[in-house]
């Protein structure tokens, strides 16, 4: 499979903000050469990465480079990640609703020691051969930083701490997005608004400082409703990285081990733990002085895959919001989308040379991650570019890699879950298949606003892009 | 005649299914009046699933539930009565897509055994577990919010 070209193929008439041009205008046939199969080439713009997929890859071209980036940066990730999670959960369920909330940000201990479903011996399902507690090198930054040795709370006030706003800000996302499948409108039924009503008397009432405030409550009783509500998608999005933590860490040991040698292993090994992971119940639970509050109950029937990471991988590899070092909200300007579904801000459009510098969110999770680079991965960056210099740049466009692969693995599961086998002898069945590739590519190809300008997937077909 | 749990039962072939029934507390649904349309996976459509995965869905009998509850439709649909019908709404509350165009299918399952007759309803065989999602109308717009089941 030759690489795609990096030069556009296509021509974008004008660029007018909010323009509708159909997606049959910028198609143009592959100009590559393909081989045999059941199928006919495909006519996609990016029939390349439409063969790919269709061989069981993905949407990044399978090299050593390639595989070394991705994995080097799904380490460096769950181990801020492993944090995040814990964190999150410490929201929705500790913090809940406090209107002072001034140590959001330092979970207790018991939240560092809170094993994880999914690793440990007494795990649900193993997927991490490590341990369930709290990651090693999470808890040795938590004391130390990059200062030294201090108080959690002097780490903090000079920023020597792991970014968690960039967290909430994609919990804010999933929010403002409407997205977590069917539990969405679970969130304004009847059922949902008294146990969550139940609870915020509950928590206003234990503390003396805030028992005044019920009165603003009756007062105004959508307003600390829709403080839980935001509760819940913490917890939601804690529950999800609580799986993704241990995929991560357990598909480095296995790279390091030599197990996992290609990128479609890779996707294999993701796949897999996502339809492992696909029945976890979503929930969420509020402890108020040691009483247990089950706003939304696990026998719902709430389940990952459906209720947290669909959404999510909506949310935030495609939408979130625009940078405000990036666009204009200038309503007159027209840059901003009207319409949520035309959002295209996600790790997959995302412009990573400005990482660094002000208005570009993501920053805040690139440092994160440049504190746990594994060795080969640190060694590999300095001799890149501009070395330290413009390491957050390098870790951003790694990142970006990675989250292309784990798409991918999205991808391919939903072509499991919902379609066919790969080698399916039935053609009418590999057209179904070929038709969900084609329409998931689709999204990178869309003119309104420049999306297929924004787009990465023909940067990171490149060795050059980093 | 028996109703359906005594005909999967029976059959020896679902025994897969006959547990998970069980776990996810359902056998008593199913033995009531009905009627009901159930697209019985077998346990070669289990063993099709990415290893763990079963395994996983057992520890959590309201999942597991919600998921099995996609495969019974209210109603007595036969392959007939089906195949003039796109899609059937199951009692999870997401649609099942239907083709009866070229043989007999459910969503991305084939029927390997159409129209067993119970008591209380009718089961199809199908040769896949199917799970939720991707039943709107795909366009141009396919995307992944779009193959997340209806709200």
């Amino acid at each position: 499979m030759t690489a795609t070209s990096s030069k556009p193929f296509y021509r974008i008439p004008r660029r007018v903000p909010g323009s509708q041009f159909p997606v049959s205008e910028i198609y143009k046939p592959s100009p590559t050469p393909q081989p045999a199969n059941i199928l006919p080439p495909s006519r996609h713009p990016y029939a390349d990465i439409v063969h790919r997929l269709e061989a069981g890859g993905g949407l990044l071209p399978d090299s050593p480079e390639n595989l070394m980036r991705v994995i080097g940066m799904y380490k460096a990730y769950a181990v801020p990640m492993d944090f995040y999670w814990r964190d999150l959960l410490y929201l929705g369920e500790r913090v809940f609703i406090d209107p002072l909330p001034f140590f959001k940000y330092f979970p207790t201990q018991e939240y560092f020691d809170l094993p994880n479903h999914y690793a440990g011996d007494n795990a649900d399902y193993r997927i991490w051969r490590g341990w369930e507690k709290a990651h090693p090198e999470l808890m040795e930054f938590i004391e130390k930083g990059e200062t030294g040795k201090l108080p959690r709370l002097f780490h903090h006030l000079w920023h020597d701490r792991i970014n968690m706003e960039f967290s909430e800000d994609l919990a804010r996302s999933m929010m403002w997005h409407r997205m977590s499948g069917p539990l969405e409108a679970f969130l304004d039924s009847e059922e949902y608004i008294t146990n969550a009503n139940r609870a915020i008397e509950a928590y206003l009432l234990s503390n003396p400082l805030y028992a005044p405030l019920i009165v603003l409550h009756k007062a105004f009783p959508q307003m600390f409703l829709e403080q839980a509500r935001m509760a819940t998608y913490m917890s939601i999005l804690g529950l999800f990285w609580e799986i993704m933590a241990p995929v991560f860490f357990e598909i480095s040991d296995l790279y390091d081990e030599g197990k996992i040698q290609t990128i479609p292993d890779a996707i294999n090994f993701l796949v897999n733990g996502i339809f492992i992971a696909a029945g976890r119940p979503i929930y969420h639970h509020v402890y108020i002085k040691g009483k247990c509050y089950e706003i939304i109950p696990k026998s719902k029937g709430f389940m990952w895959l459906y209720e947290a990471a669909l959404p999510y991988v909506e949310a935030v590899f495609y939408r979130t919001s625009p940078f405000r070092g990036t666009k204009s909200y200038n309503a007159e300007a027209g840059e901003v989308p009207e319409k949520q579904e035309d959002f295209h801000y996600g790790i997959l459009y995302a412009d990573k040379f400005p990482v660094g510098t002000a208005g570009i969110p993501p920053t805040l999770l690139h440092q994160d991650m440049s504190h746990f680079l594994p060795q080969y991965l640190r060694e590999h960056l300095l001799r890149n570019c501009r070395g330290e210099g413009d390491l957050l740049v390098q870790v951003g466009i790694s990142f970006q890699r990675s989250m292309y692969t784990v798409t991918s693995a999205v991808i391919q599961a939903l072509r499991a879950a919902l379609l066919y086998p790969l080698d399916d002898p039935n053609p009418k069945h590999l057209v179904a298949n070929r038709a969900f590739f084609e329409g998931q590519l689709n999204r990178f190809l869309r003119p309104q606003y420049g999306i297929n300008e924004a787009s990465r997937i023909l940067n990171v077909q490149t060795t050059t892009y980093k | 005649m028996a109703d359906i749990v005594d005909i999967a039962v029976g059959a020896g072939s679902f025994q897969t299914l006959v547990a998970a029934v069980q776990i996810a507390g359902l056998v008593d649904a199913l033995k009531s009046p009905g009627p009901f349309t159930v697209f019985a996976p077998n346990d070669d459509a289990f063993a099709k699933l990415p290893p763990g995965t079963v395994e996983s869905l057992v520890k959590s009998p309201p999942q597991l539930g919600r998921i099995l509850t996609y495969h019974v439709a209210a109603g007595k649909y036969t392959q007939a009565d089906l195949a003039k019908l796109n899609y059937v709404t199951s009692l999870e509350g997401s649609r099942i897509r239907i083709d009866c165009s070229d043989g007999f299918e459910v969503k991305n399952s084939t029927v390997i055994a159409a129209d067993i007759e119970a008591d209380n309803g009718i089961i199809h065989v199908i040769d896949r577990v199917i799970l939720m999602g991707g039943d709107r109308e795909v366009d141009v717009k396919t995307t992944i919010e779009f193959c997340t089941p209806e709200v």
